[in-house]
């Protein structure tokens, strides 16, 4: 599991890279992806629901990101989009296309089910922190 | 005051940032702050994923419109901080306009990561993201020297200019294939996780998130047309993938 999560640092790291994140950023990048995954890991042993461990995870990540925006003085989306790329549900839609080549649509459509809910939720999450950020906006304008 | 370089000024910094993967919203919120600084009676922006249009006029001007067509984009996060720090020293008066369009060129031609960097970086990432999703050291080694080989063709492919989801089908097919030609040969490996890991350097993950972003903020149209990139996009890696794979099983 602690593997899991240092391996999580820097594959964000070097997932930012390909972004090219400038130099300085990149250490954060890898924190926001390394807390992100212990978060969604820890949540997964509780409550065992995946669908709830990827929203209180992508929610954490849009908190981390958005007080390393305000801090940093950068753009969010620096922090968040490679913070985010663990949770994309890509074991889900592989798992998907696999059921659907051996032609067991029922799998499909549990596996593609669970992909959409998760991108749903992690949808949820980030527009969920959006929101309040456009409300700060307004009304310091 | 000279209002056509302001809003060149304003136009070339949206286009920066429009072309390294700024979210819509972004764009247009910079170009209205530029704008804003002297009391212009109107200021229209409307920005897409693919063009940006402005219009100010005031009583003591002509009125000005610019449109400028965005072809090519090519991620660069960099670049979009960089732009946004700018014209945010621009807006508080830090820095003169004169002085902030050479900052602008400056920006514009802050070269990217050495080739060999993103090659080991994409390789990496591979390696790694096959370590989060359950892989053992042997898959992730496995990985890396996929990720290698992805690294290069993506180069190769951009070097050659071709489309981005033809890129794909075909990276897809590579990892496919190169992931079951040695799982095949290596004993102990988990074919299904080094090809997720693999393709994670492939992820849309900046038409994703700025999908979202756009939508929540309102830009509707970008929002639907980064969400139906990122579709087409996965669409694409996923039908590399199958191809190779139902081949291999079939024969």
């Amino acid at each position: 599991m602690i593997l899991q999560i240092i391996s999580a640092f820097f594959a964000t790291f070097f997932f930012a890279v390909l972004f090219n994140v400038s130099k300085k950023e990149l250490i954060y990048c890898g924190l926001v992806g390394a807390i992100g995954w212990l978060i969604y890991l820890f949540i997964f042993k509780l409550s065992n629901s995946i669908i709830f461990s990827n929203f209180i995870s992508a929610l954490s990540i849009s908190i981390m990101s958005r007080i390393l925006a305000k801090l940093r003085k950068m753009p969010i989306s620096i922090f968040l989009i490679p913070g985010i790329i663990p949770l994309v549900p890509g074991t889900g839609m592989y798992k998907t296309m696999y059921a659907m080549l051996n032609q067991n649509f029922e799998e499909a459509a549990f596996y593609g089910a669970q992909s959409l809910q998760i991108a749903g939720v992690i949808a949820i999450a980030i527009i969920f922190i959006a929101s309040f950020d456009t409300l700060s906006h307004k009304r310091t304008e | 005051m000279n209002f056509k370089l302001l809003l060149k000024f304003a136009m070339q910094a949206g286009e920066i940032m429009l072309r390294s993967g700024a979210e819509t919203y972004r764009v247009e919120d910079t170009i209205m702050r530029i704008l804003s600084v002297y009391d212009l009676e109107i200021i229209e922006v409307f920005v897409t994923p693919t063009g940006i249009i402005t219009t100010i006029d005031d009583q003591k001007i002509e009125m000005t419109t610019k449109l400028k067509r965005i072809k090519s984009r090519s991620i660069r996060l960099d670049k979009v901080a960089l732009v946004n720090d700018l014209s945010r020293k621009y807006v508080e008066g830090q820095i003169s306009l004169k002085d902030a369009i050479e900052e602008l060129k400056i920006i514009d031609k802050t070269p990217p990561y050495h080739p060999l960097i993103i090659i080991s970086a994409t390789s990496f990432t591979s390696a790694f993201f096959t370590i989060v999703f359950g892989g053992n050291l042997r898959d992730c080694l496995i990985s890396l020297s996929i990720g290698i080989i992805l690294g290069i063709i993506q180069r190769l492919f951009i070097n050659l200019q071709v489309s981005r989801f033809l890129t794909d089908i075909i990276c897809g097919f590579l990892i496919g294939f190169s992931a079951l030609l040695l799982t095949t040969i290596i004993p102990l490996t988990n074919l299904d996780y080094i090809i997720i890991g693999s393709i994670i350097p492939l992820v849309p993950g900046v038409a994703i998130t700025n999908a979202i972003r756009d939508t929540i903020e309102g830009n509707l149209l970008s929002g639907i047309s980064r969400g139906i990139e990122a579709l087409f996009i996965a669409i694409s890696i996923a039908t590399g993938v199958g191809i190779i794979l139902k081949l291999w099983f079939h024969f």
